[in-house]
């Protein structure tokens, strides 16, 4: 790595999403240690992201990451759930990987992550043919104000091997500004699958800036359902992933803005040969004075690939702003590509519907808003479920 | 001694469902004018008349749907003047109405709308409702997406019964049905009245009327206004045979 090109992106703003400086953000010393107890800080905040602190087998509160007893009970398979720094120390793996997927001199968040997040975040292995038989939950709080967390999360599920990943990222109640910058490089490797859920839930003075590169080799597939429903002062994701010859991705993101929230989200997809396919998928709920710009994107690089976008947004509010942003390039025959966007109201006829069945209008837009959120992303039922009661929560809110 | 309230008083001594020289305006242009009508618990009425005469805005109104709005005149549900309620305030009281044209909506599941309603409406039989009409088959699809056209009319009649209703408008139930749909309706239709619903059957072409054991009143409504009131065996036979115009002049010559 350059060191000095990484330097030099510490002052280089992002493409999109609000510039942040992070110099006014304090950074604590980043530390790896075993959790006694859950951190409270954290057993307040996993909650809101629908997780039971007792189940998570990687915490992290700021710039702390703990081990946990939970992690162990995956070992008998084989499969390793480690603070990243720890990995990179032990395993040739992980330091095989790091920072190959995201470059760190892609802008000042990755290239602060770099050089002065001390690598935290988690390392998972799954061996090949392991099927992990339960979700491995994770979960970063921000636990004080003021504070810029970093988390550098590297993911390798090796050939035929199966894992449903679900991560949390929230605060607990009372804490009001800070920054989360999250670099995710996950690994899907031949006939491989991961499903990853997020969910987050911050709050108003937060920017969050996280960085995901994922690279699905032949024949696996990667399902990202990411879900966000607080306010927030700014979020800007666009996640890469990379698939190979009859690669899967579906990517899926429901947001539901709020306040005067910027949420920059998107999803972009390289078809880069033959038989891979992707949808990327996105619902959007905006109310307040919110904005939300839904990137979508896919490139096919070779032919007899598939993409399709749908993004899909709903105004709630006469404030609210949504700009949904698809692209789609094909620079070979016979890759089958397409969009969809609308933008639109609650239909006031379904709402005049509803309430000829004995519903207000405000139970009315719920059944609706809720249903508009609903899609039918292939993960397991277990994790499903526990969506669904996130959003539930989102549609109170919502509507509320 | 049991104490009764003024309500339900007048509600045991009241019309289920009356409607008083009603005008029912959409934008500004009257639809129905003056339009009177007295529904009883367990009557079976049979609304007939040409497309455009104001046959579902007439239901529209009686349920309390935004679009249409009430420009005169009066409506009285057990002797309540509710002319200005809400829809769903209404459906409360236990007015239904299966919608001629239901609105697809997609992501929302008919089990997520009927288990909802039958939380607010309690349902002892729901399950057997459900099996009556067929519709167990379409619980875990999105509302109304993709259905044909007897499924929509069956699961809109099953979403009317889940409501426990006092007084049941059904609009069209039998345009566009195949003919064991037809069948169903009409069985569900006589448990309704088994159970002392009353009931408004809006029907353009009479199909459905021929499998009703027992129909009280048939109402022709031409241009908004309900030109004829008599027994289905009196009118039925002439509009099949002679159509709407030429019915109506056969039967007001009969009584002339």
């Amino acid at each position: 790595m350059n060191i000095s090109e990484v330097e030099k992106a510490l002052i280089k703003p992002a493409l999109y999403g609000p510039d942040i400086d992070l110099s006014k953000y304090k950074l604590e010393e980043a530390v790896v240690e075993e959790a006694r107890d859950v951190d409270p800080g954290v057993a307040s905040a996993a909650p809101r992201v629908g997780l039971e602190p007792g189940k998570l087998m990687y915490v992290q509160s700021n710039e702390r990451a703990l081990y946990t007893a939970m992690a162990r009970a995956l070992s008998k398979y084989g499969v390793i759930v480690a603070p990243t720094r720890e990995g990179l120390e032990k395993k040739p793996l992980a330091k095989e990987l790091a920072w190959r997927l995201v470059n760190p001199a892609s802008d000042k968040y990755t290239a602060s992550a770099y050089l002065y997040g001390g690598e935290v975040g988690y390392f998972i292995y799954v061996p090949p043919y392991t099927k992990v038989p339960m979700p491995v939950y994770t979960c970063l709080a921000i636990t004080t104000n003021n504070t810029v967390q970093f988390a550098h999360n590297i993911v390798y599920v090796d050939e035929g091997a199966e894992v449903n990943l679900v991560t949390g990222c929230a605060i607990p109640h009372g804490i009001k500004d800070g920054v989360h910058v999250g670099i995710s490089e996950f690994y899907v490797a031949r006939n491989a699958k991961l499903t990853f859920t997020m969910i987050h839930a911050w709050a108003e003075g937060l920017h969050v800036r996280p960085r995901t590169a994922v690279r699905v080799e032949e024949g696996g597939e990667y399902v990202s359902y990411y879900v966000t429903y607080s306010p927030v002062a700014s979020i800007q994701t666009y996640p890469t992933v990379y698939l190979k010859k009859n690669a899967k991705a579906y990517l899926a993101s429901i947001i539901a803005s709020s306040k005067k929230g910027v949420y920059d989200i998107g999803a972009r997809s390289i078809l880069e040969e033959p038989g891979a396919s992707t949808e990327n998928i996105s619902r959007v709920v905006a109310k307040d004075e919110s904005s939300v710009y839904a990137r979508a994107e896919i490139e096919a690089i070779e032919s007899d690939t598939k993409g399709h976008i749908e993004c899909l947004g709903l105004l709630l509010s006469p404030r609210a702003v949504v700009s949904s942003i698809p692209i789609i390039t094909s620079r070979k025959q016979g890759a089958v590509l397409s969009h969809e966007a609308a933008i639109g109201l609650i239909a006031q006829k379904e709402i005049d519907y509803l309430m000829s069945k004995g519903f207000s209008e405000d139970e009315a837009k719920a059944v609706l808003i809720r249903g508009f959120m609903n899609i039918d992303a292939p993960i397991p039922p277990s994790i499903k479920k526990q969506v669904d009661q996130i959003l539930d929560i989102v549609t109170k809110y919502a509507v509320g | 001694m049991t104490v009764y309230t003024i309500t339900e008083l007048l509600g045991a001594i009241m019309p289920l469902l009356e409607l008083r020289d009603l005008s029912v305006c959409v934008e500004e242009k009257k639809i129905i004018e003056n339009l009177s009508l007295v529904v009883e618990p367990g009557e079976i009425h049979v609304i007939m008349g040409p497309n455009g005469s104001g046959k579902s805005t007439l239901l529209s109104a009686i349920m309390g749907l935004k679009t249409p709005t009430i420009c005169g005149g009066k409506i009285y549900f057990e002797g309540k003047d509710i002319t200005n309620l809400p829809s769903y305030e209404r459906a409360k009281l236990g007015i239904s109405l299966a919608h001629q044209y239901p609105p697809e909506i997609k992501g929302v599941k008919l089990r997520e709308v009927a288990s909802a309603m039958v939380r607010k409406y309690g349902c002892s039989d729901c399950t057997l409702l459900a099996k009556m009409l067929l519709v167990e088959q379409f619980m875990n699809r999105d509302l109304f997406v993709g259905f044909s056209g007897g499924e929509k009319k069956r699961t809109e009649l099953f979403l009317l019964m889940l409501q426990n209703p006092k007084l049941a408008m059904l609009d069209e139930p039998d345009s566009g049905v195949d003919v064991e749909s037809i069948e169903l309706l009409a069985r569900s239709i006589e448990t309704l009245r088994s159970r002392n619903t009353g009931v408004i059957l809006v029907t353009h072409l009479g199909v459905i009327t021929e499998k009703l054991s027992r129909i009280n009143k048939v109402h022709l409504l031409i241009q908004g206004r309900i030109v004829y009131s008599g027994s289905p065996d009196e009118v039925l036979p002439v509009i099949m045979k002679f159509g709407y115009r030429k019915g109506l002049e056969v039967l007001t010559s009969k009584g002339a």
